[in-house]
């Protein structure tokens, strides 16, 4: 800046010291307050029809699965009873099943999962249930000459331990140990998410740990240390 | 059907009365003496203005928040603006000294448009506040017409009664309207010593929304200032009238809430935001304590707090406002001072119209932004989370809770709300 500019806006200074500065009045901003559809919880689908896991076989392997990794008990319903095979089938349609955030392009190399430090996958979600599921049923079917579902429950916990420590093979299309750390994440989401996706029902997943819900904050609350808050457990929408 | 028999009815009177007034009405509301003090030569695209009158015009300009109705993205007083009455849409007029405009009045035309209704183009609607404009003294009137010719011309032609049924797209029409509820006469007292009464019943025309209308949307003077419905809100009692009027309130927090949009308890939204922040914030804190002074003197209405309902009914409400509503209102009603309105001490809560607190669940709302309170707060849609019910209940708890009292709400006031906003329907979820 040279000094007659300076000089200018030492006026222009003065001059807007002299008139009393106003703001500008807000004219046209955004009055529509109601949510951006994008932004809304998407609700599982009631009342209708499975949508991935169309095949009886693979539901009762779910079922079963999931009965095994959270059975009904003095603590609460089974994971089935909780709705989690729903919510399941819920997940496997949408982005979840599509692998929607996950990276998917190859190349993968022979020394991925090292490199990486976790197993990677160029198959979706949906794809590694409909390849795990089959997989596990034909182990079942060679191995014991039955269906997985149809097992006595020592039977089925021996395999689904088998499948955990490596010890059971479900065969080369399948990753086994990822394929059973896959379902057991995904029975704890659907046991403790929102019943608003279908598991959960009737926040029984909440209610056996003690989990207020969808609540905004505590300051209520927050000096009542050392007491039972025997607080109810809130859904993100309630019911009607 | 109601409806449509009320409308029905009104049509049959207006016209009647019409026919019945044409004879002599002229001597009453077409008597135009009062406008003989302004000159009726020079128009208003030729007026050259002094500026100490422009300057004082403008704030008369604040004062009758012209810009409210005058001013709607066509450019600055450049008309356009959709008003629903019961008998058609009716579109404000382009007030720049434009030809499309009203340049081609003289002073004593605009004096005779904003005082009693008579326009250039044939009588006004009394959507027009000249109800309460003809309060305004001839000093007013002058520099008024003074800063409306510094306006810039804007080239915008208006057809006002295009959307207005018959007969009402009739403005000779309006004579049978005046005959019945327009009374000739300027300010019946001391413009300086009641400064408060001239500001609220003149140029601020507040009586305008908070009045109730009658049948023929003329209000009733009876419940002067004792609350209005203006369709998709409610403008509130603001007499004083301790339950649900401003007289609990203080002088200087009435002035501060008319100055920034909140007191701290209570937050204007909608239609009274628009009024704070394109005309009351400009005025004066004297004027703002003289119309503050003023209403706590209004009689109100005989409206007393009825017991609160019982806190057993209303525990499902209790969750529900500390789920949603706790965060910004506070989990004792406190709100969150100049941002999020109290509900506990805010008697526009426990108004017996539920309008506003249906329109804000429903739709959400915008407080308003002002110089002194420039973050405007917003209120979100729970459109998508509660149903007609459930918001019942929310509004039971907090109409009754931290000291408010207030009778049940209607789950079918909350419903029709829901269908004339347009809101949608809560989410479904998995039962």
């Amino acid at each position: 800046m040279n000094r007659r500019g300076a000089l200018f806006s030492l006026g222009a200074m003065a001059a807007a010291a002299a008139t009393p500065v106003r703001a500008l009045e807000m004219k046209g901003y955004p009055t529509d307050m109601s949510m951006d559809p994008a932004f809304l919880p998407r609700p599982a689908i009631h009342g209708g029809s499975f949508q991935v896991l169309t095949a009886d076989i693979d539901r009762r392997t779910v079922t079963a699965v999931f009965d095994r990794l959270i059975p009904a008990d003095d603590l609460g319903a089974s994971a089935s009873e909780a709705g989690c095979v729903e919510f399941l089938d819920m997940q496997l349609a949408g982005p979840f099943g599509e692998g929607a955030s996950l990276y998917r392009k190859g190349p993968k190399l022979p020394n991925e999962d090292e490199l990486a430090q976790t197993p990677q996958f160029i198959e979706t979600p949906r794809e590694r249930y409909a390849t795990g599921l089959a997989a596990l049923e034909a182990f079942a079917q060679k191995t014991e000459g039955a269906s997985f579902a149809d097992l006595p429950e020592p039977r089925q916990d021996a395999i689904l331990k088998g499948m955990e420590d490596g010890t059971v093979d479900l065969g080369p299309d399948v990753n086994t140990k990822a394929f059973f750390e896959l379902m057991l994440i995904n029975v704890r989401e659907g046991y403790f998410s929102d019943p608003i996706y279908g598991g959960n029902k009737d926040m029984v997943g909440w209610k056996m740990i003690g989990f207020p819900g969808a609540r905004y904050d505590y300051r209520l609350y927050a000096d009542r240390t050392g007491e039972d808050l025997g607080l109810e457990p809130v859904s993100l929408i309630p019911r009607d | 059907m109601a409806n449509w028999k009320a409308i029905g009815g009104s049509v049959a009177v207006v016209a009647a009365v019409a026919a019945a007034g044409a004879g002599w009405w002229a001597y009453d509301t077409l008597e135009t003496s009062r406008s003989d003090v302004a000159d009726d030569r020079v128009t208003l695209a030729d007026f050259k203005a002094d500026p100490e009158a422009v300057a004082r015009g403008e704030y008369v300009m604040r004062t009758g928040d012209c810009a409210a109705c005058h001013t709607k993205g066509m450019g600055d007083f450049a008309g356009g603006y959709e008003i629903a009455t019961p008998f058609g849409v009716l579109v404000s007029s382009n007030i720049t000294p434009d030809a499309t405009g009203i340049g081609a009045m003289t002073e004593r035309d605009f004096f005779n448009a904003l005082r009693q209704g008579i326009g250039q183009h044939g009588l006004l609607y009394p959507a027009m506040p000249y109800t309460a404009y003809k309060n305004l003294t001839d000093g007013d009137m002058h520099d008024l017409w003074a800063y409306m010719s510094t306006v810039p011309p804007v080239r915008n032609d208006i057809d006002e009664t295009a959307g207005m049924r018959f007969p009402f797209n009739i403005r000779l029409a309006m004579a049978g309207w005046d005959m019945l509820f327009f009374e000739n006469t300027g300010f019946d007292g001391d413009p300086v010593a009641d400064r408060g009464r001239y500001i609220v019943d003149g140029g601020g025309h507040c009586s305008a929304c908070h009045s109730p209308r009658n049948l023929l949307s003329a209000e009733v003077s009876s419940k002067y200032l004792q609350g209005g419905s203006l369709g998709t809100s409610y403008a509130p009692e603001i007499t004083s009238n301790e339950y649900l009027g401003v007289g609990g309130q203080s002088v200087e927090s009435i002035a501060q809430y008319l100055r920034t949009g909140t007191d701290g308890v209570a937050v204007a939204a909608g239609p009274m935001a628009e009024a704070v922040e394109h005309s009351l914030q400009y005025l004066s804190d004297e004027d703002l304590t003289a119309m503050a002074t003023y209403l706590k003197s209004v009689p109100g209405s005989d409206a007393v707090a009825p017991p609160p309902l019982a806190a057993d009914s209303l525990k499902q409400g209790a969750l529900e406002y500390e789920i949603s509503c706790s965060a910004c209102h506070g989990p004792r009603g406190e709100g969150m001072g100049l941002l999020a309105p109290a509900f506990a001490g805010n008697a526009a809560m426990l108004a017996p119209d539920i309008t506003n607190l249906s329109h804000a669940l429903m739709v959400g709302g915008r407080a308003s932004s002002t110089h002194e309170n420039p973050t405007g707060a917003g209120m979100p849609s729970f459109a998508w989370k509660y149903t007609d019910a459930q918001m019942a209940e929310i509004l039971d708890y907090v109409r009754n809770s931290w000291g408010n009292a207030a009778p049940p709400v209607k789950v079918e006031d909350i419903a029709k709300m829901r269908a004339d906003s347009g809101a949608r329907d809560k989410l479904s979820i998995p039962q």
